[in-house]
């Protein structure tokens, strides 16, 4: 059998197997979402601020509030695997428009974030390690410990006061200007003008990470046999640096990458928030407390398969970066 | 990272040069602030606040009222009242269009009161109940016929409070589910073009706008900035030029109040009149006592809370009724307990009706359940801890989500004191009857009658006063209603709220209405 056959054979395996988890997790999701007092009738009939109880009662009827649990919960999951996310009554939209109208906004915002830290933090994790106990070591870990210290919201804040308001280079908040509505490159430009902000406010804290992370694992790599070796062997300290440590260094990283991208996908709440950023997080959250649990379920179940999908790229990746471990 | 810088410089000199072309009268993008946002923009089955920050720009009321409270002709032309107050004729504006290019007639407004406000409106079963039926002999006529004289309904008429829909559109559909609640077609100065959740509703100018000039503003923009520090942010830089209903907390307002291009005012809410207030459960509990309740009334320094927690927004509360109800004469000051409180007066009335206290100084303890609608209510909560630990009432603070407190206050009564705000709206019948009434304990119903009181006295006096069309008696009926609130408290209200607007200089011609951010802003229009 042939290498590609192999990890095809594997990822359908592995595809498989990820089914199972996603309905527990839509299970569990559903039986604790309900735990909550209150529901969306609640919600809509409290903001409109007066309403019959026989309204109320209609309203739970039409959103099939008034069936038992696991007829709602059977329901659900019928409509699930038939590819339905179902309706969000409260937006009178269906769910998956709901969701993919902030998806692209979640994922551009995530994309950058994770390319910036994981690059920065490689980059300044190899710099300290290649200086090991020199100035330049320690200045980075301080900057490591700061960023990662500091919390987001105010990170996020300061960037607005100083970037925007006393020096005006970027926009405080949103994704466009919304005064313009710009066509084709000049939105471009613009949406990426919106996303230098929150990109560095949210990189700043997974940089530190990063940068600890591919510290400790170059030193480690360094202390290995196959480096004594390489240097009885005369080799440059530039090619075991690069071409040796750091591929192997690399591994933990792309690891941890790939259990954050999966958990950024379901968005940052904070940093949506600061910069108004049309994203997921802050769909779940306003949809928690607004008890619009189609909404949050269709949320829960998105980010779930994303985690499994990526778990599995990222076990893919790893034969590629270091083709003794087999994907089998 | 230069290339970025660059296209940053640029970025900007396109928003700048964007700008500019604010300075004529016409034209321009007046973007505002909407906190939170809205769900739909279904104005005519939702009062929900968000919604009558967008909606009111795209539908229209019969009238609109100036910050005197005076109406001022929207859809209708003028409005005839017959002399026993059971006939209401609305003469409707010629050569209106719905945003489609149909014709607005008086069958609109038929369907609109009948069919939709009176049936699916939280508040309009209330504002239209009199109406029996309504004639339309032409296009342009609409003659209400009433049971009873409702005075109240004058003043329910605005696009926000009853907003016209369109008949040809809502016929015949589910009107609860109707795809009209996220495309919105209205008579008003602004059409619906795109809603970016998350980001935004954008609407355009209504270039066949009825009334003549109108709009000046090419495009009105909603945003929405979930953080309440990158809104004054926002506000500060410029990129948005007004919000309404605290979207800009009072510690920011005071700050922003002194710079030259923002100003605050509290006009436009004297439509809503908000109270904050305590409620207690009347049926259960330690506060079943109205001696108690006075008690607690006169133990609260009721100005320390506006002075302190409010930034100096709001006044004391002098009876069950606003002090905006003095425009009508129907507001009468009770003043059984001082603005500034008088925590001996209040002790005294404890130790008389017999509650003592014991070693540690306490007489009763209770659980203080506070509306979850922001830090200020949490702060005003644990002021009143502390006032009422001085009369000797142990409180606890309780603090939920929102589903979970209108749970536990409206449907399953699980509460003895509840820290709340009530829109008093324009008339008494509309906004404080359901506070009181025996007909208002409607259990699952939010934000009616919760503490369960009932009086067959008041019950009378509310049920006359609704119906009296002549002002000097119905005057003295509301009189009896604030003296028996005053003596029997089911409610203690504490203060009248005043929201504050927050808005760039720039921007003219959107305070004149008393809708203020409920308003249509048709007569907006920017300054360079």
């Amino acid at each position: 059998m042939n290498r590609s056959t192999k990890i095809l054979r594997y990822v359908l395996r592995r595809l498989m197997q990820g089914i199972p988890i996603i309905i527990a997790i839509i299970v569990l999701n559903f039986f604790l979402l309900n735990m909550a007092e209150g529901d969306a009738v609640d919600v809509l009939a409290g903001e409109a601020g007066s309403a019959t109880p026989e309204y109320m009662a209609e309203l739970r009827a039409k959103f099939g509030l008034d069936q038992p649990l696991p007829v709602q919960l059977m329901v659900y999951l019928k409509n699930v695997a038939l590819l339905d996310l179902g309706y969000s009554f409260r937006h009178d939209m269906p769910v998956a428009q709901l969701i993919l109208d902030r998806f692209w906004p979640t994922l551009l915002l995530m994309t950058c974030t994770i390319l910036t830290a994981v690059g920065f933090g490689i980059l300044l994790g190899l710099l300290a390690a290649i200086n090991l106990n020199t100035w330049k070591d320690t200045a980075i870990s301080i900057f490591a410990l700061i960023t990662y210290a500091t919390p987001l919201f105010w990170v996020g804040l300061m960037m607005i006061v100083v970037f925007s308001i006393n020096l005006g280079w970027f926009p405080t908040s949103g994704m466009e200007n919304i005064a313009a509505f710009y066509e084709g490159w000049d939105r471009v430009w613009d949406i990426a003008h919106h996303l230098v902000l929150p990109t560095i406010t949210l990189s700043l804290f997974y940089l530190a990470l990063y940068t600890r992370m591919m510290r400790a694992s170059m030193l480690e790599q360094y202390g290995q046999d196959y480096v004594v070796t390489a240097k009885a062997k005369g080799l440059t300290e530039r090619r075991i640096t690069f071409v040796h440590v750091l591929r192997n260094a690399l591994l933990p990283v792309v690891t941890m990458a790939g259990v954050q991208v999966g958990a950024l996908i379901g968005g940052s709440v904070i940093v949506e928030s600061v910069f108004a950023w049309p994203g997921l997080g802050m769909l779940a959250f306003e949809s928690l407390f607004a008890r619009d649990l189609n909404l949050l379920l269709g949320i829960f179940m998105i980010s779930s398969v994303l985690v499994v999908v990526v778990n599995l790229i990222v076990d893919v990746i790893y034969s590629f970066l270091d083709p003794r471990i087999e994907v089998a | 990272m230069k290339r970025l810088i660059q296209g940053a410089v640029l970025a900007s000199s396109i928003i700048a040069s964007s700008f500019t072309a604010l300075a004529q009268t016409d034209g321009g993008t007046l973007v505002y602030l909407a906190q939170p946002e809205p769900p739909t923009l279904a104005s005519y089955v939702s009062t929900s606040g968000p919604i009558g920050l967008v909606a009111p720009k795209i539908y229209e009321g019969l009238f609109d009222y100036d910050t005197e409270g005076k109406m001022i002709p929207v859809l209708a032309k003028s409005v005839d009242v017959s002399a026993d107050g059971k006939t209401v004729t609305f003469t409707l504006q010629d050569g209106v269009v719905w945003h489609d290019g149909t014709p607005f007639t008086s069958a609109d407004v038929k369907f609109s009161v009948m069919e939709v406000l009176s049936k699916v409106h939280p508040r309009g079963p209330n504002s239209f109940r009199e109406v029996e039926s309504i004639d339309t002999p032409d296009d342009t006529t609409a003659v209400f016929h009433l049971k009873n004289p409702a005075p109240y309904m004058l003043r329910a008429l605005s696009g926000y409070e009853s907003p016209m829909v369109p008949k040809h559109l809502l016929e015949g559909t589910d009107i609860k589910s109707a795809d009209l609640a996220n495309n919105p077609i209205g008579t008003g100065p602004y059409k619906f073009t795109e809603w970016k959740k998350g980001q935004y509703i954008r609407l355009d100018k209504n270039e066949d706008y009825w009334k003549e000039g109108l709009p000046h503003v090419e495009r009105v923009v909603a945003r929405f900035i979930p953080d309440a520090s990158t809104r004054t942010a926002a506000m500060e830089n410029g990129e948005v030029l007004y919000t309404g209903y605290n979207g800009i907390p009072n510690i920011d307002a005071v700050r922003l109040r002194d710079r030259d291009d923002i100003s605050v005012t509290t006009d436009g809410y004297s439509m809503i009149n908000p109270m904050a207030l305590l409620e207690f459960n009347t049926k259960e509990g330690p506060f079943t006592d109205p001696a108690v309740r006075r008690a607690i009334s006169n133990a609260i320094d009721r100005q320390f809370m506006i002075d302190t927690i409010f930034f100096g927004y709001g006044k004391p509360a002098s009876s069950a009724l606003s002090s905006s109800f003095a425009a009508t004469d129907l507001y009468k000051p009770m003043p059984n307990y001082p603005a500034a409180g008088d925590v001996e007066a209040a002790k005294k009335i404890l130790d008389d009706a017999g509650y003592k206290p014991d070693g540690d100084g306490v007489r009763m303890k209770a659980i203080l359940d506070v509306i979850p609608y922001g830090e200020d209510w949490r702060r005003a909560g644990e002021y009143l801890k502390q006032a009422l630990g001085d009369i000797g009432i142990e409180i606890e603070l309780r603090y939920e989500d929102v589903p979970t407190w209108l749970k536990r206050v409206y449907h399953n009564y699980d509460f003895v004191m509840n820290l709340n705000y009530f829109y008093q709206l324009p008339d008494p019948v509309l906004g404080v009857h359901r506070h009181y009434g025996t007909d208002q304990i409607r259990q699952g119903t939010h934000f009616v009658n919760s503490s369960r009181y009932s009086n067959p006295k008041l019950d009378a006096l509310l049920d006359a006063g609704a119906k009296e069309p002549d002002a000097a008696k119905r005057s003295a009926i509301y009189e009896d209603v604030q003296e028996i609130l005053a003596e029997d408290m089911p409610v203690v209200n504490l203060f009248e709220m005043q929201f504050l607007t927050v808005y760039n200089t720039k921007l003219k011609g959107v305070y004149g209405s008393a809708m203020g951010p409920y308003g249509s802003f048709s007569e907006g229009w920017l300054e360079e």
